[in-house]
């Protein structure tokens, strides 16, 4: 990256830095948080959706074990809070592992419908499961979020705000560094083409076990933080709502690249807020925005600007 | 006389009751240029399948650069070095012309995705060889003008040039060419022959399954020729052109040595 | 074992079975002629169910003609929902499809709760409070009408697929798209009608099962997973697969339940189509490999 392109880096992170300031009051800053931790949860969906190219309709469940096990272990256990996202990631990957390593075999549209089964599976158990995760009245309060040794008030939106803020931009560098190196690479050429991929020596079940193993643990840090941060979790964050939200956040702002999940996280809980007068209307106000993208702009909004910008012919990672 | 590059022993293939390769040898020496004839049905895409790993033999074995690599997946034996193109025109579609070149290098590429998180020298060092490698290649099968153009925007005669340079992005020891020269006119063909040369001449063997008898008469150093899952002839172009067995069993489709 | 029980179980297991069986119909119809893989399903399920029940209580027609209207607006509407949320992406990449017939199913189902409302509607059928007695078994009328009804227009699908015109030429254009067109097949023709009938039998389905439970208009994602269910065990575009899937899923279901644990019902039909995917997962009954 030459230092041109660098510097709209930096003002965008000084702002996005800067922001809780700006907006002032409360209200505003908890949707910052919302946004900041939504748009990790898009992110780290990308990884699958957008990277693999495969789609996946339980990704919620690794939402919902991330912050079940930050909750669960810090409650129950006396886990330090803040190592909450490390456990959760661990955990939502492990499951990942061992789901992804039994679907991934299964190539074409079976793919998601399995997905959707192992994760209805998942609420089911959490649902059912009273002892562990109180079922259907979930859990509630659970610690705030905490850093050893330092006193600051993570219950409030302006402090939460620079821990999601801090979680997503490594994540989104990491993605960046991700689709800079051969791991990355390599997951685009078997979302492009997988048999050719192969022939040019990528084990491709390894590849997307990796992928998929990445992007649930990264969703179980989102879950967690979640978690810490609204205080309240029940079993309907794995519910089909979620997925459609998450699926919508990474169609919307634009599949396979870094800024378009982002983009779409901030759309979505702008929407969200701006609707909330229409009540449930809002969410046929998504649904058609998704399928409308699906239909006329699949490349998202991020291919909008890439139009209008005027860049080259070629897709591939951003 | 050092050891065969590629030795095939005894090679069978059956689906269910059909058997459609039986017990077929042959042999491919480091810088040779092999070519796999046949009529239609002759089992040359089923030996072809299983030299590039799509399916295993029923029976046989398969020698590669001295290791037995027999019912190796494809992505194992391109990691040996073995890769091989596609019938069906394949490519990254919606990647860059250099990025599909790029992507197939994945075996060269050395520094790992920690090395892309801390921008260390040694992982700028790989991608600035990755991309030498990849605009080398390019300009080897003369598409480097085309390197930002999407895969799937080039003409059809580009697209079969930039298969190869794929291949060759994965670094081979030995090119499996599943009908190269399909749906060419005599001039591409032409085009081909050389191009298969420059090839060979970059250490690269070749194994080459193809109807057009042309192209296979031009390049190929030996050929090995297959009816209904048989060998029944071997050797040098000319004599295998007139070697009765194979003449029989193209009478009537096409002339061999045209 | 207590034989009574068990043959009440066996029966249940049967009749709800033939509710999955029309869903997943529809489901491996659109999937082996259209291609599609259609998350939407579910929702013409709950149409049906719904358009049944405002029927019956905001006009008063007789439940069994309800059903047949709501039936045929529904395969109306699937038309409809074809022409605009498929059609256009008739060239793409099945990823492309799937995520349209998600945001087809988000529209509706949201939509329906916007205009029906979240809360639950109970479709008064005059069959649902009067059992009969099969030997020793009890089964409730509307139970029986579901069986029967469901077996009926089943043996219908299988007779016009295999020897009516058109149901020949869903099969043509199933085995062979290009094939078909070149023979001068309409296959658009063919897809709407497809489509129109698949949704057609999961309205009836919704129509006809609806009495037996609360109506939500979230029904249509369990609708829709359990004809996935289905499908994946029997075999994407298989119908005979559908038939055999849909009661042996009624019936392990109930098994399940009855012997297992009631709040794990759901749970086996996923652990079901896992095991299933794992092992086959061309289907259990799918005489050919799947390529997909």
């Amino acid at each position: 990256m030459t230092s041109n392109s660098r510097l709209p880096l930096i003002i965008g992170v000084a702002v996005l830095a800067i922001l809780p300031f700006v907006v002032g009051n409360a209200y505003l800053q908890h949707m910052l948080v919302l946004w900041a931790i939504y748009a990790l949860l898009a992110l780290s969906l990308n990884m699958i959706v957008g990277y693999l190219g495969e789609l996946t309709f339980g990704h919620a469940a690794f939402f919902g074990i991330g912050a079940y096990t930050s909750a669960i272990l810090s409650m129950n256990y006396g886990m330090p809070v803040w190592l909450g996202p490390f456990a959760a990631a661990i955990v939502a990957g492990f499951f990942g592992a061992v789901i992804g390593y039994v679907a991934l075999r299964i190539v074409g549209p079976q793919f998601a419908i399995l997905t959707l089964g192992f994760g209805s599976i998942l609420y089911t158990i959490t649902n059912y499961w009273v002892d562990l995760t109180r079922g259907p009245m979930g859990i509630s309060g659970i610690p705030p979020f905490s850093l050893p040794g330092l006193d600051i008030d993570f219950t409030r939106a302006d402090r939460m705000y620079y821990v999601a803020l801090i979680a997503l931009l490594l994540v989104a560098y990491g993605c960046h560094a991700l689709m800079s190196s051969r791991t990355g690479r390599a997951f685009i050429a078997v979302r492009e083409n997988a048999p050719l991929a192969a022939s040019t020596g990528i084990d491709v079940f390894h590849t997307k076990l990796l992928g998929f193993t990445i992007a649930t643990a990264l969703a179980g840090v989102g879950g967690a933080l979640y978690g810490h941060y609204l205080r309240v979790i029940t079993p309907d964050l794995m519910n089909l709502q979620y997925v459609a939200a998450l699926i919508i956040m990474v169609i919307v702002g634009g599949k396979g690249t870094i800024i378009g999940p982002i983009i779409g996280a901030g759309i979505y809980v702008a929407l969200l807020e701006a609707l909330r007068v229409v009540g449930s209307l809002r969410l046929v106000v998504f649904a058609a925005l998704l399928t409308l993208c699906v239909i006329f702009l699949p490349g998202g909004l991020v291919s909008l600007w890439r139009r209008y910008a005027g860049r080259g012919a070629a897709g591939g990672a951003a | 006389m050092t050891a065969p590059l590629l030795a095939v022993e005894g090679l069978t293939r059956r689906f269910g009751g059909l058997v459609a390769v039986s017990d077929v040898n042959l042999t491919l020496a480091q810088g040779e240029i092999l070519g796999l004839i046949g009529p239609n049905g002759a089992g040359k895409t089923t030996v072809f399948n299983m030299l590039g790993g799509t399916f295993p033999p029923s029976a046989g074995r398969i020698r590669f650069a001295g290791t037995d690599v027999t019912g190796w997946p494809s992505h194992r034996m391109a990691q040996l070095g073995l890769t091989r193109t596609f019938q069906i025109t394949s490519l990254f579609p919606t990647l860059s012309v250099l990025e599909n070149v790029r992507a197939a290098s994945y075996r060269r590429a050395k520094a790992r995705w920690a090395g892309a998180f801390l921008r260390t020298a040694a992982w700028k060092q790989d991608e600035a060889e990755i991309g030498r490698r990849a605009e080398e290649i390019l300009d080897f099968v003369a598409l480097g003008h085309r390197r930002d153009m999407a895969a799937q925007a080039l003409p059809y005669g580009e697209q079969r040039k930039l298969e190869i340079a794929v291949a060759l992005g994965a670094d081979p020891t030995l090119l499996l060419l599943d009908e190269p020269a399909a749906g060419m006119n005599p001039d591409e063909g032409a085009k081909l022959v050389q191009m298969i040369r420059a090839i060979r001449d970059r250490g690269v063997s070749v194994l080459l399954v193809e109807h057009h008898m042309k192209v296979v008469m031009g390049v190929c150093d030996r050929l090995v020729v297959l009816d209904h899952g048989v060998k029944i002839a071997e050797g040098a172009p000319q004599d295998v052109a007139s070697h009765p067995e194979v003449i029989r069993v193209y009478l009537g489709r096409e002339k061999v040595g045209a | 074992m207590d034989f009574i029980v068990f043959g009440q179980q066996i029966i249940n297991g049967l009749v709800n079975g033939m509710g999955y069986v029309l869903i997943a119909t529809g489901l491996t119809l659109v999937f082996g002629v259209l291609r599609i893989v259609n998350f939407a399903h579910g929702e013409f399920y709950m149409l049906g169910a719904f358009l049944t029940y405002y029927a019956l209580t905001l006009f008063g027609v007789d439940y069994l003609v309800s059903a047949l209207l709501a039936t045929v607006a529904v395969a109306a509407l699937g038309i409809g929902a074809n022409k605009f949320f498929f059609r256009p992406l008739r060239r793409e990449h099945e990823f492309t499809i799937l995520l349209s017939s998600l945001g087809l199913s988000l529209l509706i189902a949201n939509g329906a709760e916007e205009i029906f409302g979240a809360d639950p509607k109970y479709v008064m059928s005059p069959y649902a409070d009067e059992a009969m007695e099969l030997g020793p078994f009890v089964v409730t009328e509307q139970r029986i009408i579901v069986f029967v009804a469901a077996a009926v227009v089943m043996a219908g699908v299988y007779w016009f697929i295999r020897y009516t015109r058109m149901g020949k030429m869903m099969q043509a254009t199933a085995q062979n798209p290009e094939g078909a067109a070149l023979t001068g097949i309409n296959t658009d023709f063919v897809h709407g009608y497809t489509f129109a009938l698949a949704c057609g039998l999961a309205a009836l389905a919704g129509a006809l099962v609806g009495p037996t439970a609360m109506l939500f208009p979230t029904v249509g994602a369990w609708a829709v997973l359990k004809g996935f269910i289905v499908v994946v065990m029997g075999g994407l575009g298989s119908v005979t697969g559908a038939l055999l899937g849909g009661l042996l899923l009624g019936v392990v279901e109930s098994l399940g339940g009855g012997y297992i644990s009631l709040g794990f019902k759901d749970a086996i039909g996923y652990a079901i189509i896992i095991a299933v995917l794992l092992w086959r997962p061309q289907g259990l009954f799918s005489v050919s490999r799947s390529s997909r």
